[in-house]
This record gives structure tokens, sequence and C-alpha cells, in this order.
């Protein structure tokens, strides 16, 4: 009521101010009207709400659209009502404005189009309302609040509308709009606000600028050792613990200015006015500044290596099996010492020549002495004819080189060696008096399979078949003579020297398993000769002072070499004349050495009375370096007059390895 | 450490007791052991008679004081200690020695003969008493297999092998004492090494140094086959060698890639060879085609059979027996063994021989052994057989024979 109340009252207070300039003429009716009107109005304000709106039948429209017409709406009857009729003029409106004391407080009612006498109670609403009052007289503004929210526990909720169902079910809209963000952030179009790092101003280092700006522009630059701060005994008033004792007193005394563990003597005053000035300020200054001066401060650059790491990787011997590791069997029976040992090519066969004017042959498998035959006089040398399809042996016997044909094959492989053996003699040219002469055996020699012999001008050191077994090496070392190498071909009965000059003491020779190259060791040095283009192809540089043996791999490019200063240098043929390396695993000199045909083993027999197997790949690859990895320490000859092992052969298909020494013992190590 | 905690337990469903620890102290020794052994089963069943145990601690045999052969085996003492026990074998005892003039490359017993090979070119008879009975000459060189094949009566037919590349059957007359080479089995390229007759006697194989095994028939004929000589070789020399019939391989079985150190015949069909080109191989005798091979690391010298089991065994020169399952295939029991020549061992019951450098060490197949039988000067000792002796003989020329006293038990290992 009271709403629609001011909404009535604020409309005619437009019509007051309205009316003002409009016209003044016909409040005196409106106010007769209206202040019946009004009177009845606010008498039955609160009793009836719609009797006001009676006279009113067309409703809240714009009155403008009336204003050419007489009347306004209809009655109930269908019939005009008509307008008040309002012929007040202006002079009217003036007379009345004059004369009627109520003209200030008459309204002109639009709806109605007629005036309305305020009363008093309306005239005191319209100045409270204007004044910024409540309308209501009774209304008090500052009753105390009433807390909607307190401190107790209301037993019913604030309110009880439960949830509405569409707080159940996620906007749309809104997911719309976050993955609208969210594209736009992960696209980078927009930058989330970012939490700024305040801390930079806020805190600095205070000790930054002291030494950083120095040792930011010279990079080696140390910082001056610091002074140490000074403690309580520098105090003037230290505590009394800090003050000499008259035994710490006389002790300093005592004691060299170095030695001292304080440069002077804490003493006690009473205040610090007392203190005098300290007479070894200027001297601790200036020696100060001498520290500063003469220490000679450097960065030292120390790179961290560590020793492990500077050795190259090498594979555990583990990883290498297999290899010879224990002792097996022991060959006895030679009654001196055993120089030279040789395994038949089908490895059934072990054939040993002694000093005690012996060749032996052994069964391989179980250390049966199948044959002996003797000689007449200490094998230096003896060697297995590597071809597969004779059976034959060659013995260096003093000055002669013995074919022997044990006979221990198949019928054919020996008929075969029978054969061989059985070529006529082919007469030489030019019968000079140091040429190699060659004889068959007869009687009890020829039954002890020794078919043929060469006798040779001085004594023979060692014998080497070629690969093909028609020829046959041998070495007389004598430093004076071109003559030290004869080249046998047992088919034809034919010997020949190669060289006609003399390089040097000749150690051992051998041949190429492959190609026509011939391998002549020296003292100092291996020669490699081209049998075919008679020509010297390479020269090996052993560094080491007296070569005993040599011994090429079977591919043909690595040459091992032992030498009697301990040494063992491998070569690799592609790649220098120098050593490809150099091992000195042994204690002594080393008497020979031997490379395995299928395995990658090679052995080196020393006085020391060990075989030292090492495992060498080689490869194929011309690019990558041979590997080789010392493997095995094999120990079990006694080591007699001062020699230990002599001679070491390997088995041709199995990785065992033979040693024959001067206990005239023949071991069998797998 | 006066006090263990042992729980006992055995395979042998005789002897059985419960299974509850036992506090027993620390040192016991096997006697001890035997008698708190014996005193339990005299409790369960009033019936016992006192048995002799052996006892072994994680498969070593126990032969020191408990708290001494725990400390050296490193044995934790903080759990319960489990101990097996089995019938004590006593160590076989030394009978006869036999000497020949040579080394002895072979033997090969029965109930009643020994059969020698010897590197004096013959082979020999003995009585099991060691008395010499037949002396048989005819190789051109050594000896190295001998092997009995079957006997009728008082006929024996026999096989020896030699590094002449031959194999000579022959029947022996034990009555009559008379010895008739009756066949002259040539084909091999290199000495005949190993020989082994199958079950039934009728067909026997040889493995040879030529990488070879021949497949021959055992049985006596008369008639010679027919053996393509090669031109060049005089008639008549060929004559004066021949010795009995010559007879040719029934199959030649080729695959090893070197020499054939051992054969055996497992059953009637399946043949088993040991060689020097790290393999076993398992072949059917019928088709002659390889059926198993098994890869090892080292030369195997010698390989065996048990029946038992069905497990094969093989000896290799690293001085390890290792033990194989041929069924599954590539699964290797390895143990460790200090052996290198393991030149024939037999499996007999839950035991076998191996042979060592200095002395013939008796085994569980567990591979503990049991005992050591000889110390040998002459440390090469070439071959063993056990048939009801154990039988060695090697590079002193001496044949040594022990009694052994034959166990009841043979649950399989």
């Amino acid at each position: 009521n009271k709403d629609e109340d001011d909404e009535d009252l604020s409309d005619s207070e437009d019509s007051i101010y309205s009316g003002l300039e409009d016209s003044g003429s016909d409040s005196e009716e409106d106010e007769e009207e209206g202040s019946d009107d009004d009177g009845g109005d606010v008498d039955d304000n609160a009793e009836d709400q719609s009797l006001e709106d009676i006279r009113n039948t067309v409703g809240n429209i714009p009155m403008e659209w009336y204003k050419d017409f007489p009347h306004i709406g209809y009655d109930l009857d269908g019939k005009k009502i008509y307008k008040p009729i309002r012929n007040k003029d202006e002079l009217d409106e003036f007379l009345d404005k004059m004369e009627n004391p109520d003209y200030w407080r008459t309204v002109h009612d639009k709806m109605t189009a007629s005036d309305i006498v305020l009363s008093d109670e309306q005239v005191d609403l319209v100045n409270r309302l204007q004044r910024g009052q409540f309308g209501d007289v009774n209304f008090n503004e500052y009753e105390p609040t009433v807390e909607f929210f307190s401190k107790d526990v209301m037993i019913h909720p604030v309110t009880n509308r439960p949830a509405h169902k569409r707080s159940f079910i996620p906007s749309l809209t809104e997911k719309e709009k976050v993955s609208k963000l969210v594209h736009a952030i992960k696209m980078g179009w927009i930058k989330p606000r970012r939490v700024e790092d305040d801390s930079k101003g806020r805190y600095y280092d205070l000790w930054a600028s002291e030494d950083s700006s120095i040792s930011a522009k010279h990079k080696m630059h140390l910082p001056a050792p610091k002074i140490p701060l000074p403690g309580h005994e520098e105090s003037y008033n230290p505590p009394p613990e800090y003050l000499f004792t008259e035994e710490e007193q006389s002790l300093w005394d005592q004691q060299d200015p170095i030695d001292r563990k304080l440069t002077f003597i804490p003493k006690k005053f009473d205040s610090l006015r007392q203190v005098p000035a300290f007479s070894r300020f200027i001297h601790e200054r200036f020696e100060r500044c001498l520290d500063l001066y003469l220490c000679p401060r450097q960065r030292k650059m120390r790179v961290n290596v560590n020793a492990e790491d500077l050795i190259p990787k090498l594979p555990k011997p583990k990883d290498l099996q297999p290899f010879p590791t224990t002792q097996s069997l022991v060959y006895r029976g030679h009654s001196g010492l055993v120089r030279s040992i040789s395994v038949s090519p089908s490895g059934q066969w072990l054939a040993s020549g002694s000093d005690d004017g012996s060749v032996r042959l052994w069964e391989v498998c179980t250390s049966r002495c199948m044959k002996t035959i003797q000689v007449g006089g200490s094998v230096k040398s003896i060697a297995w004819n590597p071809n597969s399809s004779v059976c034959l042996l060659a013995v260096a016997v003093n000055s002669e080189v013995l074919i022997l044909s044990p006979a221990l094959a198949d019928r054919q492989v020996v008929s075969s060696s029978e054969r061989l053996l059985a070529a006529p003699q082919e007469e030489g040219p030019s019968e000079e008096s140091d040429t190699a002469v060659w004889s068959e055996a007869e009687g009890e020699e020829l039954n002890q399979g020794i078919r043929l012999k060469i006798q040779h001008p001085k004594p023979v050191h060692q014998v080497t078949w070629h690969a093909k077994g028609n020829y046959l090496a041998s070495v007389m070392p004598d430093h004076s003579s071109h003559l030290q190498v004869f080249v046998h071909q047992v088919s034809r009965r034919r010997s020949q020297n190669p060289f006609r000059k003399s390089k040097g003491l000749v150690q051992c020779v051998s041949f190429h398993p492959i190609r026509p190259y011939f391998f002549v060791a020296t003292q100092r040095s291996v020669r490699i000769y081209n049998l075919v283009k008679q020509e010297m192809t390479k020269k090996l540089q052993a560094n080491s002072k007296w070569i005993s043996s040599i011994a090429i791999h079977s591919g043909g490019d690595h040459v091992i070499c032992g030498s009697y200063d301990c040494r063992l240098s491998w070569f690799d043929l592609d790649l220098s004349t120098k050593p490809y390396k150099m091992l000195r695993h042994h204690k002594k000199a080393v008497r020979s050495v031997a490379y395995h045909k299928g395995y990658p083993l090679f052995a080196s027999a020393s006085d020391d009375g060990s075989v030292i197997v090492c495992h060498g790949t080689v490869y194929n690859d011309l690019l990558q370096n041979p590997l080789i990895v010392p493997v095995k320490v094999l120990r079990g000859h006694a080591i007699t007059h001062n020699l230990g092992v002599l001679d070491v052969t390997f088995h041709p298909t199995q990785p065992w390895v033979f040693s024959s020494g001067a206990d005239a013992t023949i071991r069998l190590f797998t | 450490m006066s006090q263990l905690q042992a729980r006992f337990f055995t395979e042998d469903k005789r002897y059985e007791v419960d299974d509850v620890p036992f506090s027993i102290p620390a040192a016991s020794e096997v006697q001890d052991l035997s008698n708190i052994i014996n005193k339990l089963l005299e409790a369960k069943h009033a019936s016992h008679t006192k048995v002799e145990f052996d006892f072994l601690v994680k498969g070593q045999f126990l032969r020191t004081s408990l708290s001494c052969h725990i400390e050296a085996e490193g044995i934790s003492v903080e759990d319960v200690v489990e101990i097996e026990y089995v019938e004590r074998i006593t160590a076989p005892e030394p009978q006869e020695c036999i000497t020949h003039d040579d080394w002895i490359s072979s033997v090969h017993a029965d109930a009643e003969w020994i059969l020698t090979g010897c590197y004096d070119k013959t082979a020999k008879i003995w009585s099991v008493e060691g008395k010499p009975v037949m002396t048989m000459a005819g190789h051109s060189d050594v000896v190295k297999d001998v092997a009995w094949v079957k006997r009728d009566g008082l006929t024996s037919l026999l096989l020896t092998a030699s590094l002449d590349q031959t194999v000579l059957l022959w029947e022996w007359n034990s009555e009559r004492n008379k010895v008739k080479a009756r066949h002259c089995c040539r084909g091999h390229t290199g000495s005949v090494d190993t020989i082994s007759t199958d079950p039934t006697g009728s067909k026997f194989c040889s493995g040879s140094w030529d990488k070879m095994l021949k497949i021959w028939s055992a049985v006596p004929t008369d008639e010679a086959d027919e053996v393509e000589e090669p031109a060049d070789r005089p008639r008549k020399k060929q004559k004066t060698q021949q010795l009995g019939l010559t007879r040719t391989p029934l199959m030649t079985l080729s695959g090893h890639n070197e020499a054939v150190s051992s054969v055996l015949w497992c059953n009637s069909e399946e043949v088993c060879s040991a060689s020097w080109d790290h393999t076993i191989r398992v072949w059917d005798v019928e088709t002659g085609a390889m059926k198993t091979t098994l890869t090892g690391s080292k030369v195997f010298n010698c390989v065996s059979y048990s029946p038992l089991c069905r497990w094969l065994a093989s000896g290799s020169t690293d001085r390890h027996i290792r033990l194989w399952d041929p069924r599954t295939k590539g699964t290797t029991a390895l143990k460790v063994h200090p052996t290198f020549c393991l030149d024939r061992f037999s499996s007999y019951n839950n035991f076998f021989l191996s042979l060592y450098l200095p002395c013939v060490l008796v085994r569980r197949s567990s591979g503990a052994a049991v005992s050591d039988l000889a110390h040998w000067l002459e440390p090469n000792l070439l071959c063993v057989c056990v048939f009801q002796l154990i039988l060695s003989g090697g590079a002193d020329n001496r044949l040594y024979t022990y009694r052994y006293s034959s166990c009841q038990t043979d649950a399989g290992a």
C-alpha cells in the first residue's frame, strides 16, 4: 500500500511542479472535488484499496490519447464519462492562486483530469519524503538490529530450500568458456598471471661484491688469505685463563719467535683508556704486506684421472676359453734334456728329440712311448712334416738332417711317404765342398725308420718344413760364413743355399704358411724374403738383443719373436716393421714361442720353468689391431742346470700345449 | 658350539625316521650318528637289526667329526643342518694283483673270466682268481680295447680292437682252451680305440681315430666279405697278414669332426659316442641317423650310461665329470671332480667309478666320493671295469681287482 501511495505521490509531485508551469486556473475545482475525495480517500485508505480507481476506467495510459475527447473512458453502462468541464483560463488560474488558500496544496490528477486538494497528513508525508525521511511517521529507522547470523546454533536452517536441480548439472556454457581459456593458454595467446618474484629486491648478498668482481675478471685470481679474527687473548681485559702464568711466561720468553703460539703476551687493563699504543703495529702491517706480496698464489689445475682408466680394457681370461689350464700328462722316458718336440698333423703322435741321443714317439692321449729311435747324437731340432698325406719326421743331429718314416699312420700314408722318399737323386751340376750330401740309410738304421740322411758341412741347429711338406730348411749358425741356411727339396733330393751374403748369425728360419715367403731371424732382426722374386721384402726390427725363436701365425700376417732378453715381440706385418707389442712376462730367457693353428692362442716357454699362454685374436679387419691378453702361466717343469722349458708346441686341433724341459720330461697342459 | 640342530632324512624307505630336528653333540662322529639312527629305528620297529650308516651333509660324505666337517664346508649352524644317511658301503677290498708284460690298455670282466688288452699287442684271458688262461696274439699293433660278446656254454666270442686299424673277433673254447680268430674286421683307416657290443651280442660298434663309427655283425660265419683291395697292394703279402676271415662293416656312421674316443651301446637301438670334437652324439642304429648331439666345451674321453637313471656321464680333460640327460638335450649336471682319463666306468646301482690319474674313485651318482681305491706309483691309470669286481689297470703293468659289497639300495638318482 505504502509503495503504491509513494508512486502516486511522486506522480503528483511531478504534476505539482508541472502544474506550476502549466496552469493554475483549474486548481480550484480540483481542490474542491479533490478535498472531498481525498478526505474519503484518506479515510477509506486503510479499508478499501479498490475504491480509489473507480473514477479512472481507462487504466494507466497516456492521457494525451483522450486530449481531444470530451470524455475519459466509459462507465459500466457504456456511457461516456465526461471530463469535468475545465474552463479556467489564465486569469482564473491567477485569481485562484491569489484567492484560494488551498491552492498550494491543490494537485491536478491527470488520470481523472480533476484537481485534488491534499490534506495535512499528505502534505506532511510529502514534506517528509522531500526531506529524505521515511513516509511512515511511526517507523523507527534506528531500531536495534537483530543479527541474522548469530553465534547461537539455530534449530532451523537459514533456508530450507533444497538445492536446485540445475546445481547438479555442470554448466555447458561455463565449460565452453573454460575450454576456450585453456586453449588460449595452451596456444600462448594469453599468458596466465605470473607471480612476481619480489625476493630479488628484498634480499641481497652483502658479501657478493667482495671478491667476485676480481675473480670474475681474472680467472686465475686467488683471494688473499684473511687474517684470523682477534680472540679473547687479544682483549684488553681477557678472562683470567688467557693470562699467562709464570711458567707460560718463561716458556714464551725462551721460545724462538717463530715457535711461539702467540706473538704477544695477553695483558689485562682496567679500562680501554689505559691500553697503550701497539708498538709492533707498523711491523705487523709490513709483514702482512710482505706476505701478500711475496706469497705466490696460484690456482693449480689438477686433473683427476683414475689410474685404472688409463689401462686399456681387456677381456677377462675367463671369457677367452678355451685355453690350456692344467697339467694333464707327463711323458717320461728321456734321460737327457728334451730340446725339441713336434706333434703330428693328425694330433695323435708326439715326437721328441733329446740330448740322450734318441728320438721318441709318444701316443698323445696316453703318454705311451710307442717308439724309441737311437740317432747317435743329441737331437737339436725335430719337425713333423705338416702335410697330412705323408708321415715323415725331420731330425737335426750333429751335422746331419735325418728324414724318418715312423710308420705310425695308415698304410696308404706310409706308402705315399715311402714313395716320396724313393724318388731318384738328381745329380747337381756343381759338386762343391760346402753343399749338402744326400744318402740313404742302411741296415739297422733303416729298420729303425731312418730313410734319408743329409750331411751338412756344419752342425745343424734347426730344421723346419714348408707347409706343403716337400721343402725343408735347415739352419747352421755361423757368424763368418754365408753358408748358414739350406733349403732342401725332398722329392728331388736337392739342396740349395739361398743366400750369397752373410747378414749376421742366423738363429732360426721359417716358411710362410701360405705365400712364398721365407723368414730368417738373425740376432737382432727378422728378414722376410720373397722366394719367387728372390729379394728381401721386409726387415723387422725386434728391439731385442738376441732372438731365440720365431713363429708365424697361420694367417701369415703376424709374427711372434722370442728373445734371450726375456721379451716376446709381436709383429703385425701390415702395420709396421717395429713390434706391435712387447711382452715382458718371463723372468728369464724365452726359449721358444708357438702359435696355435686354429685357436687364437700363442705360448712362450722360458728358462724360468714356466710356459705362458696368451690369447691373441687377429682380426680380418685391417683397421683393428690384434687383441693380446695373457691368460695362463703354466708351471710344472723343474729347472735343471739353469734351464727350464726348452720347447713349446700346440696340439694341431685341440687347445692343448706341450712343453719339453731340461728335466727330461714332456708335459701336456689341457 | 656343543650342540647342533640336525634333521635326518634318507631316500631309503626301509630306514626312514621321523622328520623332526634333533639336538646332537657337535663333536659326534659317524659312529655316534649311526648309533643314534639305529636307536631311533629300534624304537620304531622292534625287529630292527643294527645297520651301519654313512652320512652326507650337503652332498659330501661325513668323514671327520660333525663340527670339523661343518667348519670345513662352511655350513651355517644357525639353521637346522640337513643330514642325509645311507647304508654304509664298505670300502672295496683289494683282492688280486695280476702282472702283465706291458701296459694294460683295457679290461672287461664277466662272471668267470677277465679279458685284458695289453700294449704288447696281445689280449689275455684270466680267471677271476688271477690265473693266466689264454693269450691271443694276432694284432700287429697295440690292443686298444677288448670286449666279451657272448657266451654259449663253453664257447665264448670276444673282440679285440687295435691300433693296426682292425678289430678281431675271436672264438674261445674254455674247456679245450683253444682260441681261433674268426673274423678280421677291416674298414677303419685309423686306430680303433673303442668297441662296444649291443645287448644281444649280435652286433658291435667300433669308434676310431679316423672320426668314424662302424657297426659290424658279431655273428661268426664261414664266409669272408668281399673287400675291394687297392690294386697296387701285393696279394701275397696281404694273405700272410690275414688272420681270420675278412669282415666289412654293416654301416658307417660319420659326423664327428675329430677322433672318436668312446662308444657305448645304450640300448638295443641307440649308440652313443664321445669324441674329441667336444660332442657326444647319440645315433639310431637302425637308420644310421644322428638323434642327439650334446655339445660340451672340452674334449670328451669317455662316456657311460646308467640304465637306472638313464643319464649319460662323460669324462673330459678338464677334470670334470658331467652328467647329461640325453632326453632333455642340453641339460647338463656339472659336477666338479678331479678326473682326467675316465676311460671306462660303469653304472652299477647308484655308484659309478671314475678314474683319475693316481686313483680310482667310487662315487655315488650324486657326485660324492665314497672311497678311493688305489695309490699308484706310476700315476697313469688307463682302464677300469665294474662287474662283480672292480678292476683297474694302467701303465704300471698291473691289474688290480677289488671286491665290494653290493649295495641293496637302488633308489635312482
